[in-house]
């Protein structure tokens, strides 16, 4: 279990992060969702260790990580472009980390992310003859190998094209159930991270706005703006969907 | 994109014109001058240049000694860049660093020659603190040290934005991955840096290849290509169509290394996204790059210190009382104030032109679909592979029984060709950046063409044409390679100048001359930073 106790970070006089308190529990998903400068992508990397936090602590399963350094604490990133080595083709990219490994490469460990993720048809390809979906799964492959306690993505689903969404979004879900994977999203779309996740965290101007699991922030959000922000753009997208097919939401 | 109108191809057809007028045709008239005999085409010049030994011996020198000077380069370029980039080395001292190496550039090459014998020569400032020379100045050490104090800043800046474009995120993913610590520096910083690397050593060996000053004030009896074209050329028995043959020579390693260029940037690394950088450096790291930065800086002005000690004190290396006597001197000489107006004038000219030339030609190719817009790129890569003496040459050849024979204007437009590459591209670049749909919102809001460049783009490229401004005001000043070619009583600039004085050994003429072509680039260039940091305030 992930805990965040009184989370706060500054970059000089300036609060980006104040008292953030959360837990979530092992193999679930959970969304940091806000709009941009509300926090997330720093408290993402406070979580990952790039960054250090002002104050507070950081507890994974009962143990105090707050000042261990990011190598260490066995959490992992896919970033959102993917930052896949340009120079190595997409195997090579996926065992990339492994080939650190002292006990050598499981090739059939590898092998079986490999299966799962769909990989196994581009594994000759260089980086940049590969769909944005196929480097996706690239770069997770090459974290999942890497067995990490904590998957992180950041803005997984805003590099791709729309009409793969998602499948993608299914992928994750199913990616984090297959592996009991605890995995962490940022995001700024809601319906991203309502459909996705287990439990979302809305973050507004550097605090937890509200957090809950989906269902709870939908049915009894917590203030005016998760109420005007939020739900307001989702009851919009639903009304010109329903529009679309020609029924009526009741 | 927006049509082509008869406007633009009359513009595209004046500079293609221009191009061929000022670019191919002297070109033309030095391949012709290597194949001309006494009566009819013949090959006879190229048997008589290559069977004698002595053009196969300067070849090999010059590429040797080039050679070694580039490798020196190279690795120095890339330890600031890397210490700049990834090290936690205090951001003054990052900016000491940036300047201190780019400050050579400001001299002419002919004045590192002199600086260096005042350095390390005999009666040298530093030979003098350690009680005798180091080594010899002359010929071989004098010509690499001189090559490396020229190379560095071209080489660096190269280095310095391959870097700033590299994704500090794959440290991350490096640290990540628990890479060790060479496995990170080969996957994360060498590998995309390789293409950028072999760029920088091609880049200073061809700039030593061709370079003239160095030679010309510090060579000594080791003789290189560009004295011995030199020396055919204007020596006491000229011989035209030899030196035509040896700048051909001279011109096949430089064509060579820019083709090699071209294909060493086709497997660049590109990076899709950049990120901010993420400081990693360990503290040994950052202490150790930046001490053995800060010393190559030290060590590279340091060979500078004689420029402004020597013509201050009364009588060096006799008597080192203060005295501007010198300096005033050289204030009262009609003559030498009449050649720094020439040479402000050149530059000014050159600068001014020049931004109109690289704007046109930049327009035409980034926002037109006009079909001789690839020929600007193709006259980009050429102005780059021509050494300047080259096309010095090819000036004195094709007009040398014309009226623009010892003007100004061959002298300028000679320096807006030779310098063309670098504006070209910045203004091209800039413009491609910009929005493409401009003309079409310009067109639509009844605009027509020239007014939206003149009420759109040009405000949006002020920046870029300062900064070519900047960079045309300055080569021009500092030029000697070509225009020694070109140059009359008349029209002799300060670089051309100082090889003149070196025959009457006054070197406090010399180093003030030099002095003065500093000052007045570091005036300018601290003019063109003012506009600009004044725009990017505004904007």
């Amino acid at each position: 279990m992930l805990e965040l106790q009184q989370i706060k970070k500054s970059f000089g006089t300036k609060d980006v992060l104040k008292d953030i308190n959360l837990t979530l529990s092992r193999g679930q998903i959970m969304s940091l969702l806000g709009p941009s400068g509300c926090g997330k992508t720093t408290l993402l990397n406070i979580i990952l260790g790039l960054e250090q936090q002002t104050s507070g602590k950081i507890i994974w399963d009962g143990e105090d990580i707050s000042q261990k350094p990011m190598q260490e604490r066995g959490f992992n990133i896919v970033f959102q472009d993917f930052a896949l080595f340009p120079h190595l083709n997409a195997y090579d990219n996926i065992i990339y980390g492994l080939r650190n490994q002292k006990k050598g490469i499981d090739e059939k460990s590898v092998q079986e992310y490999i299966k799962f993720l769909e990989l196994s048809p581009h594994l000759n390809k260089k980086v940049h003859e590969l769909s944005g979906g196929q480097k996706q799964r690239v770069s997770i492959a090459r974290t999942l190998v890497m067995q990490p306690d904590i998957l992180l993505m950041d803005e997984p689903l805003s590099a791709l094209d729309g009409v793969i969404k998602e499948t993608i979004k299914e992928r994750i879900q199913s990616i984090s159930r297959e592996f009991n994977l605890t995995t962490i999203i940022v995001t700024h779309d809601p319906e991203e991270a309502l459909t996705l996740s287990d439990q979302v965290v809305i973050l507004n101007d550097g605090h937890i706005a509200q957090c809950g699991s989906p269902v709870e922030i939908v049915n009894a959000p917590a203030n005016e703006f998760i109420e005007n922000f939020i739900l307001q753009q989702l009851r919009i997208k639903r009304q010109n969907i329903y529009r679309l097919f020609g029924e009526q939401h009741d | 994109m927006i049509k082509t109108t008869m406007l633009m191809r009359g513009m595209g057809f004046l500079l293609l014109a221009t191009f061929v007028f000022l670019l191919a045709l002297p070109l033309g008239a030095v391949v012709l001058k290597s194949f001309e005999g006494v009566d009819g085409w013949t090959l006879h010049n190229y048997e008589q240049a290559l069977s004698s030994g002595v053009l196969k011996e300067v070849f090999f020198n010059s590429v040797w000694v080039s050679t070694i000077a580039a490798v020196i380069t190279t690795v120095l370029a890339f330890l600031l860049a890397y210490t700049i980039h990834f090290t936690n080395v205090a951001k003054p001292i990052k900016k000491i660093i940036r300047l201190g190496v780019t400050l050579p550039m400001l001299l002419p090459t002919i004045t590192y020659g002199f600086v260096l014998i005042y350095a390390f020569g005999n009666q040298g400032i530093f030979s003098r603190l350690f009680g005798q020379p180091l080594f010899t100045i002359y010929g071989f050490n004098g010509l690499v040290i001189g090559y490396v104090l020229y190379t560095l800043p071209a080489a660096f800046l190269l280095m310095h934005n391959a870097m700033q474009y590299m994704d500090h995120r794959f440290i991350i993913v490096s640290h990540l991955m628990h890479d060790g610590k060479w496995r990170r520096f080969y996957h994360t910083i060498l590998r995309p840096m390789l293409s950028p690397i072999g760029g920088a050593f091609i880049l200073a060996f061809i700039l030593s290849f061709t370079d003239y000053g160095i030679p010309a004030s510090v060579g000594g009896t080791y003789d290189v290509i560009a004295t011995t074209l030199y020396q055919t050329m204007l020596g006491s028995i000229p011989n035209f169509s030899q030196g035509a043959v040896i700048s051909i020579v001279m011109l096949a390693p430089a064509v060579l290394g820019m083709i090699t260029m071209g294909i060493l940037e086709r497997g660049n690394v590109s990076y899709k996204s950049v990120s901010q950088q993420v400081a990693f450096a360990s503290k040994t790291k950052t202490v150790l790059f930046g001490s053995g930065s800060v010393i190559v800086v030290i060590a590279l002005l340091a060979v500078f210190t004689p420029l402004i000690i020597v013509p201050f004190t009364t009588a060096y290396p006799f008597d080192f009382g203060f005295t501007l006597t010198h300096f005033q001197a050289v204030i009262q000489m009609p003559e030498l104030m009449n050649v720094y107006k020439n040479s402000l004038l050149v530059a000014v000219c050159t600068a001014l032109v020049g931004v109109v030339i690289a704007f046109i030609a930049g327009l035409l190719s980034a926002r037109t679909n006009l079909k001789s817009r690839k020929a600007f790129d193709v006259i980009a890569m050429v102005t780059n592979a021509v050494p300047g003496m080259v096309l010095g040459l090819g000036y004195l050849f094709f007009f040398n029984n014309s009226s623009l024979k010892g003007t100004f204007f061959i002298i300028i437009a000679y320096a807006i060709m030779h310098f063309f590459t670098t504006p070209f591209l910045m203004v091209k670049n800039a413009l491609q950046k910009m929005d493409p749909s401009w003309e079409v919102t310009g067109a639509l809001l009844r605009d027509s063409w020239l007014q939206t460049v003149y009420r759109v783009i040009l405000p949006n490229v002020k920046r870029t044409l300062v900064e070519v401004f900047s960079y045309y005001f300055i080569n021009a000043m500092v030029t000697v390679s070509g225009v020694i070619f070109l140059v009359t009583t008349h029209t002799v600039l300060v670089s051309t100048k100082i090889k003149e004085l070196q025959h009457f050994s006054k070197f406090n003429e010399i180093f003030i001359l030099s002095l003065f072509i500093l000052v007045t680039n570091i005036v300018v260039k601290i003019i063109c930073e003012f506009y600009l940091n004044r725009q990017s305030k505004r904007g």
